[in-house]
């Protein structure tokens, strides 16, 4: 078996909560912090830091605004994150393509 | 090598993808469409006196079907302004959500409409039935778009439970009003509750974009 695509999957990406990030944003032109938090069930702190991670790769922007007088943090992902995000689900395709008994 | 977890990271990737896309269409001018052909409709029902079971049922069903009609041509204006299929995942998903209440709307209008032939007095239960039938539409509707929906889907929901208890009140004391007065009850739900949170709606999205 070659695991070539496996050595190249985006490691800031195939951790388990930043992907989930990942996916919730590729669906969506934008979500705002609190619809992530509830979504994936994650802790204020943790998405935080996942957010963050993201954010210095490049992947994801995140912008604040205000909406009712309360502040409002809304996070999107930008064209390189949603290339990297099309690049992980190839290699993920390619692993389970090569996996399946001929 | 094990390969069964890139199966099941497309798997959670696919279903994370499929919660995170909701409708997100502008909801605000579909509201205040349906709300103004509400409140048209009910001044209507009032001004020209129908009061019986036959004329305010086919009043409400049409102006169902106009508000319905006219919400999803909004709708797909809007799809087609952004550039976006017109009938995408999230709002096949709103569709399924509503479509079982509505069905169960237009047959109890029907039957209710066979019942009350005898007894027109009955055809005051078809409204709150309605308003709860509705109130579950928008509140299975709710989990693909907007939070807000769901709300408001509670108010309908729950003003329709109270007003077939007092229904159910007011019948054991004595003779319920004339059927003109139904025209209020669904003039002010499905007429101005609509207007209402099409109004908030409208300057709460005006506001976020300002922002």
């Amino acid at each position: 078996m070659n695991p070539e695509p496996f050595l190249q999957l985006d490691r800031v990406i195939h951790e388990k909560g930043r992907l989930a990030i990942m996916s919730m944003l590729a669906a969506s032109p934008e979500l705002s912090f609190t619809e992530l938090r509830d979504a994936l069930g994650m802790t204020d702190g943790n998405l935080t830091t996942h957010i963050r991670a993201l954010q210095e790769e490049g992947y994801v922007s995140v912008a604040k605004s205000y909406q009712n007088n309360r502040p409002l943090t809304t996070c999107s992902l930008t064209a390189p994150g949603r290339k990297a995000f099309a690049e992980y689900i190839n290699l993920l395709e390619q692993i389970v393509r090569q996996n399946k008994p001929r | 090598m094990d390969t069964n977890w890139a199966e099941e990271n497309l798997q959670t990737i696919r279903t994370l993808m499929e919660r995170a896309s909701v409708y997100r269409r502008a909801l605000a001018p579909i509201m205040l469409f349906v709300g103004s052909v509400g409140v048209f409709a009910a001044a209507i029902g009032f001004l020209c006196h129908f009061d019986s079971p036959d004329a305010i049922d086919s009043l409400w069903m049409d102006t169902a079907i106009f508000a319905f009609t006219g919400a999803v041509l909004i709708s797909r204006r809007q799809a087609f302004k952004a550039k976006e299929p017109f009938l995408s995942p999230p709002a096949k998903r709103v569709v399924q959500a509503m479509l079982p209440s509505w069905l169960a709307g237009l047959i109890s209008a029907t039957l209710f409409r066979l019942v009350a032939v005898n007894d027109p007095q009955l055809f005051w239960w078809l409204p709150p039935i309605w308003m709860v039938l509705y109130g579950l539409a928008l509140y299975g509707a709710g989990f693909f778009t907007l939070r807000g929906i769901r709300l408001l889907g509670w108010c309908f929901f729950l003003s329709g439970l109270a007003a077939l208890v007092m229904l159910a009140i007011k019948s054991i004391s004595g003779p319920l009003p004339p059927l003109i007065y139904a025209h209020y009850l669904m003039g002010f739900f499905f007429g101005v509750l609509h207007l209402a949170y099409g109004a908030y709606l409208y300057l709460t999205e005006k506001r976020k974009n300002a922002a």
